[in-house]
């Protein structure tokens, strides 16, 4: 069989596969998906079964501490990353505001699956991050890899992750991982590529050793960097919000779904603005913590 | 300016049939092509064996439920609706009856229509006992929810959704709450879809709401389940089980509302018509098949008519039964 339909070929139509097999080839793929599905996907359901029963601890945990204990908790943790008493005092308020709003349940079901995402993408991000700056090969194939997460389109994956694993938190919980976590991957890289050659060069004339330079020279001066990563992976997992909503991930997307097929203006407002108040919120704390950070590190070495 | 299309609409259908007109036994005959795979089917069958068994000259004029009821209505073309919902057009539809304009031949083109709550055939398979919604209820062991195992999943309508208000009514004029299940919000299409693929391919146990006819029932042979109760009037469905929570203070168990598809014809083909109206009269397409056609129409991308000639060729006992045996001669030597 050939691999175009001669009959179709035109100067304003390019070659194409005939469609017999193009269908077939498919069909194929979709056949062995659902293979795959059958053979591995019970497994795959138990293997991640322990982080759904995390998932769903947390957020009941969320929901069900008295919510005086969780404002202390934004105000004492925006505190602590940003110094700023108006920060504080910012956050505990638009907190309040959304509790007002009745959006308390969703946010915090939206707090437990951004927190566990970005926990997640943090805890294996790094690693990949470090290994991909020590390594140029690993460079070379990782980066593209990360490009395709961020540029294909989440729909495309969602239905694959629901046939595998059903709707619900665990590929709520994947899709938003898969679109968060190259910014702290892409972010450690560059940070540890960017120390200076002259500062390793000191450390190895002082006879440190390889877990020594990454431990204590390289990660610490990359901080910065690797704090913006973590910024960008918070703000993009909470971008996700809206989408894992639509596999059945309760929080602050399910009402603004709502919204959007109904045509109800206040209700989609209200709760999309709910999402952007964490993501102020988060972005403003983080962004305060890293700087920190860094005029920490400029001050120690008196650049 | 609808009005105007539509007379544009009468005015180009009159022009292109003008010119091939007469030999035909039947005469023109214009069959309204709606917008989805079992309407586009329908009328393409219509149109093969109204051609070839009948001699018919028809011609297929695309269109939606509203377009093509207004301008079967107002202007008598198309003549013949062969999937019409009734629900969106019930109190015009039936003044048009009542003065004659319009006449239903068909009150149920494809059987087993509606929407409803379906369990996969696994389930069934396995408990044939549990042939209705109350015996199901008792049961929600055995469809565990997979973030409370203790709980059984009930797979309701995506947010936003009409259908999800009225799931939630039944939900709590089932008490199933109390019974031990869960609604689950399944947040999408895709995800509805999504958790009965993954249910169908591995065999396992599914219990939710869908509506047919659809190529997903289809495909994974989805089974619907009666309620067990009868329908408990339309005050309760139209007053409350439609409305939201807080409208519908005491929802009665309710079997599903019955959704109405008729095949409509203008006054003018029903005078004329004579066989053409037999065969519409006749004409019933079981649910299976259908919806077995709709996942044919899907997989192999066909469209309307690839899909008839692919029925006309399949199903033949089927088919053969709504003509007589010299038009299905005819049909069959035209294929």
């Amino acid at each position: 069989m050939s691999l175009i339909d001669w009959n179709k070929l035109t100067i304003t139509e390019p070659p194409v596969l005939p469609r017999e097999l193009l269908r077939n080839f498919k069909k194929g793929i979709d056949g062995a998906f659902r293979d795959f599905s059958r053979t591995y996907g019970e497994a795959l359901e138990n293997f991640f079964n322990p982080l759904l029963m995390f998932l769903k601890w947390f957020q009941d945990l969320l929901v069900a501490t008295p919510w005086p204990i969780i404002l202390l908790i934004i105000g004492g943790l925006s505190w602590i990353g940003s110094r700023s008493w108006k920060m504080s005092v910012g956050a505990v308020l638009a907190f309040v505001a959304i509790g007002w709003m009745d959006m308390w349940e969703d946010t915090m079901a939206t707090l437990a699956i951004v927190s566990v995402a970005t926990l997640l993408c943090i805890a294996i991000g790094i690693p990949i991050g470090i290994w991909m700056s020590r390594s140029d090969r690993a460079q070379r194939i990782i980066t593209p890899v990360l490009d395709v997460m961020q540029t294909i389109p989440s729909f495309v994956y969602l239905i694959p992750v629901v046939m595998l694993l059903g709707i619900g938190k665990v590929p709520g919980l994947l899709a938003v991982m898969i679109y968060a976590s190259p910014p702290i991957i892409r972010l450690t890289n560059l940070g540890i590529r960017l120390v200076d050659a002259e500062v390793l060069e000191a450390a190895d004339a002082f006879g440190s050793n390889y877990r020594q330079k990454l431990f204590q020279v390289q990660i610490p001066l990359a901080l910065p960097n690797i704090f913006a990563g973590v910024n960008q992976t918070i703000m993009m997992s909470l971008s996700m919000v809206v989408i894992a909503a639509m596999i059945g991930v309760p929080g602050l997307g399910v009402p603004v779904l709502r919204a959007v097929s109904n045509q109800y203006l206040a209700l989609g407002l209200m709760n999309g603005l709910a999402i952007v108040a964490i993501a102020i919120i988060f972005d403003r704390v983080s962004q305060a913590y890293g700087k920190r950070l860094q005029k920490h590190r400029e001050g120690d070495h008196g650049v | 300016m609808i009005k105007k299309s539509l007379t544009n609409l009468a005015i180009a259908a009159t022009l292109a049939t003008a010119g091939t007109a007469a030999f035909a036994d039947c005469g023109d005959v214009q069959i309204a092509e709606m917008n989805w795979a079992s309407a586009e089917l329908m009328a393409n069958v219509d149109k093969i064996i109204l051609e070839n068994g009948y001699g018919c000259n028809v011609e297929l004029v695309p269109g939606a439920t509203m377009t093509s009821f207004a301008s079967m209505n107002e202007k008598g073309q198309p003549d013949v609706a062969p999937e019409l919902w009734i629900n969106a057009v019930r109190d015009p539809l039936n003044a048009a009856m009542d003065e004659g304009r319009l006449h239903s031949t068909n009150a149920g083109p494809i059987t087993q229509l509606g929407e409803g709550w379906w369990v996969t055939p696994a389930f069934q398979a396995a408990h044939p006992e549990l042939d209705t919604v109350v015996k199901i209820l008792e049961r929600p062991d055995l469809f565990p929810d997979a973030e409370d195992s203790s709980k059984g999943a009930f797979v309701g309508c995506p947010a936003g959704w009409g259908c999800q208000l009225a799931n939630a009514n039944l939900f709590r004029a089932f008490d199933m709450e109390a019974k031990g299940w869960t609604l689950v919000d399944p947040g999408s299409a895709a995800g509805l879809d999504g958790s009965i693929a993954k249910a169908g391919d591995r065999g396992e146990n599914w219990f939710g709401y869908y509506w047919s006819p659809t190529a997903m029932v289809g495909k994974y042979g989805l089974i619907p389940v009666d309620f067990g109760v009868p329908f408990a009037g339309t005050d309760n469905w139209d007053g409350c089980i439609v409305k939201a929570e807080q409208d519908c203070a005491d929802p009665q168990a309710s079997a599903w509302t019955v959704s109405e598809v008729h095949t409509i014809i203008t006054d003018s083909l029903k005078n004329k018509g004579g066989i053409a109206v037999d065969y519409l009269e006749a004409r019933t397409y079981p649910g299976p098949i259908m919806n077995a056609m709709l996942v044919y129409m899907g997989e192999e991308q066909a469209g309307g008519e690839d899909a008839a000639i692919e029925f006309l060729m399949q199903h033949e006992d089927l088919w053969s039964s709504w003509v007589s045996a010299d038009a299905a001669a005819k049909i069959k030597a035209g294929l």
